[in-house]
């Protein structure tokens, strides 16, 4: 590994060199929009890729996660995942078409998670402008239907149905280089729907207003005692509802997420909040619902664990400091399966969730040297011990 | 009317998806093969293109041998990009710097055989949004793979971007000046060439042999006398159309379109008297005027085009000379 570290600028040479190969996978498949539950186009556009660079085998299981395998040397030693999620949170209707300048390429979707796609497809061609040879095999992994109400039921899905030991895992995502995830939170993400059903007759301007219903509620969860130990909090992250200026709201919708590093107190903020809206529901003799619409459990590596510690060394000699922060993703399934796996950022970008998304095209071939890095580190067996 | 050929010589791009087979056939033919990109201000769209060309064309197979810009005078990025990411880049005036000098999109294409070195010469526009590596290699396939095929030209959907709101795309669109303009003129004078179904298209392949021996309007009317002249010198059967599929490009304003109609129409009109089919009783007019409306009521708003063609460039000693033409 140690010499890995040192040829570290030479590697992000080689991998520059190769730039128009990665970019033009970029382009490709980040212009295919692949919205949640929508993903078949770009999934055979990935599968296309692969299969043009010569991947050993390509395939798509059960849930039709796109699958490229590239063969190890020793068939004993477990697989390796590289992980990416496919889906996007742009419709198909939103223009597609990217954008590349002279140090930057802008395109919905770019850093969630279509450069990480892009990166994934190139990986192949990558290997082979390296010289590289893995013991284990590489499983280059797209999956679908992570974000949102996708649940990440691709991966999910992948899991359940993949029946041998994995050695260890990366998952990629594009933004920001520099961060190291080894846990996720445990979190149950809720949807609150208010519906105050018109009435006939004089007394609708006296109706209850939906969106107020849910300003009612949100100032009570405001008010919940969140504990510093276990670290927990709510997240309001969406609000929708009302019809115009003058007319009373008949309809609201509040989207939030409950996490906390205890499964145990996820659960009980979560039924806390059950109680608030039953409450405000019953006062206000309004039909008020709560869903969960996703969860995950607490999973966490420790921060020695030894691929923990080499993807840092790794992010510290490209000259940049590891952020460690939790991150719920493809990572929470993967640590649940008891499978050693960090995520990792390819580059710096701004605007990640707007139709302006930029990524900066320099800082990810250092970022392409660190998942080889830490790929080389889980073959050469720092997940074995 | 030879109604055989829109079923003889249309293809689908899928038909020369194996690039393998074109790069053979390309050795076999011992033949170079350039892609030229005409440009004025293309900063938006020039990168995509040149590395999508050289990722799938030049590094991955090696059906291309240069990418070559030929640039206006642009007044953004667009040549320092294009030249960062690998094309040959050259401003059309430093070509040929002892002949007048023109602006526009025929002249850069005209330089362009000058410049390159290819026996295919593959011209595209650099606006486009969808690019792909097939905008290419579906149009060498037929000069490649069928003898009797000189000229390969490019037809497909196209959607247009609009910017009012969010962005989107809608699915139809554009072919305007086609449809009120090529195709009413090629119906009157030359039926056969209606089975052409996008002769404005901006993508499309030929031999050097070719289009060394016909003029090159400077300006929009290029895309016109290619086909006019082409079909005159050596017939429809030469000449190949292939569906691309789909096109994502800007959408024009009338205004602007109606400068195109203006210059295409001249165009026509020259080949229809050169050809005696049309006797014209006076000069026409440079000017193309159109109104907009200002604070002092309607101002003219005037375009000129003298109409200026090179001529067939093998007339040029320069290139004589460069080319060993005897």
């Amino acid at each position: 590994m140690e010499k890995y570290l040192d040829e570290l600028p030479s590697v992000v040479e080689a991998i520059k060199s190769i730039k128009e190969i990665i970019i033009a996978n970029i382009v490709f498949i980040g212009q295919i929009p692949a919205p949640t539950f929508k993903e078949k186009r770009r999934t055979d556009l990935f599968m296309e890729r692969l299969a043009e660079f010569q991947v050993d085998e390509c395939t798509t299981d059960a849930y039709r996660n796109p699958i490229g395998i590239i063969r190890g040397t020793s068939p004993s030693k477990p697989p390796v995942f590289v992980v990416a999620h496919l889906d996007t949170v742009f419709e198909k209707n939103v223009d597609h078409n990217y954008t590349v300048r002279k140090k930057r390429i802008k395109g919905v979707g770019i850093l969630d998670n279509s450069l990480s796609i892009g990166v994934l497809a190139s990986l192949p061609e990558i290997f082979r402008k390296l010289d590289l040879r893995f013991e284990s095999d590489i499983v280059l992994a797209g999956t679908i239907q992570s974000l949102g109400r996708g649940n990440l039921r691709g991966i999910r899905h992948l899991l359940k149905t993949w029946n041998t030991p994995i050695r260890g895992a990366i998952c990629m995502e594009g933004v920001e280089l520099g961060r190291l995830n080894y846990y996720s939170e445990g979190m149950i993400r809720c949807e609150v729907e208010c519906d105050i059903s018109p009435t006939p007759g004089p007394l609708q301007k006296f109706k209850s207003n939906a969106i107020l219903i849910l300003n009612e509620v949100i100032n009570q969860i405001m008010e919940l005692r969140l504990p510093q130990r276990p670290r927990s909090r709510v997240i309001i992250g969406k609000i929708s509802g009302g019809f115009k200026h003058g007319t009373i709201a008949g309809k609201s919708k509040l989207g939030f997420e409950i996490q906390s590093n205890s499964d145990k107190m996820v659960k009980s903020i979560y039924n806390d909040i059950n109680d608030i809206i039953e409450d405000i529901s019953h006062q206000n003799e309004i039909e008020l619902k709560l869903k969960t619409i996703s969860n995950l459990s607490a999973a966490s590596l420790k921060y020695n664990h030894p691929l923990v510690k080499s993807a840092g060394a790794i992010i510290e000699r490209l000259g940049l400091k590891p952020i460690c922060e939790p991150s719920e993703s493809e990572l929470s399934i993967l640590l649940a399966h008891k499978i050693p796996a960090v995520t990792l950022g390819i580059t710096h970008g701004e605007n990640i969730h707007l139709e302006n998304a930029t990524m900066e095209i320099e800082p990810m071939y250092k970022g392409i040297a660190q998942i080889v890095g830490a790929i080389m580190a889980i073959d050469k067996g720092v997940c074995d011990e | 009317m030879n109604s055989n050929w829109l079923k003889k010589n249309t293809f689908h791009h899928s038909e020369f998806k194996d690039i393998n087979r074109l790069v053979e056939e390309k050795k076999r033919k011992k033949i170079k093969i350039s892609l030229c990109l005409p440009t004025l201000n293309e900063e938006k769209t020039i990168a995509k293109e040149i590395i999508i060309m050289n990722s799938e064309l030049m590094s991955r197979y090696q059906l291309l041998d240069e990418i070559v810009v030929i640039d206006s005078g642009s007044t953004d990025r667009t040549m320092e990009i294009a030249s960062t990411y690998g094309a040959d880049v050259y401003k059309a005036n430093d070509i040929l710097p002892k002949l007048e000098k023109f602006k526009g999109k025929g002249e850069n294409l005209w330089k362009a055989l000058y410049i390159t070195k290819g026996d295919i010469i593959v011209y595209l526009d650099a606006d486009i949004k969808n690019i792909h590596h097939r905008f290419v290699y579906a149009l060498v396939g037929p000069l490649l793979l069928f003898d009797n095929i000189k000229y390969s030209k490019a037809y497909y959907d196209r959607p247009i971007t609009f910017a009012t709101g969010k962005k989107k795309t809608r699915p139809t669109g554009g072919g305007r000046v086609t449809e009120l303009v090529i195709r009413p003129l090629f119906s009157l004078f030359f039926p056969e060439l209606t089975q052409i179904l996008q002769p404005l298209s901006g993508e499309y392949a030929g031999y050097r042999e070719l289009f060394e021996k016909i003029p090159f309007p400077i300006g929009y009317g290029i895309e016109t006398s290619i086909i006019l002249d082409t079909y005159e010198k050596w017939g429809l059967d030469v000449i190949a159309q292939v569906d691309l599929e789909r096109r994502v490009h800007r959408n024009q304003d009338t205004k602007s379109l109606g400068k195109m109609a203006f210059v295409i129409l001249k165009t026509f009109c020259k080949r229809l008297e050169k050809l005696g089919m049309a006797e014209l009783k006076s000069e026409f007019f440079n000017e193309m005027i159109q109104y907009k409306l200002g604070n002092d009521g309607y101002q003219p708003d005037i375009y000129k085009d003298k109409g200026f063609e090179r001529p067939p460039i093998i007339e040029i000693p320069e290139y004589r000379k460069k080319f060993k033409v005897t």
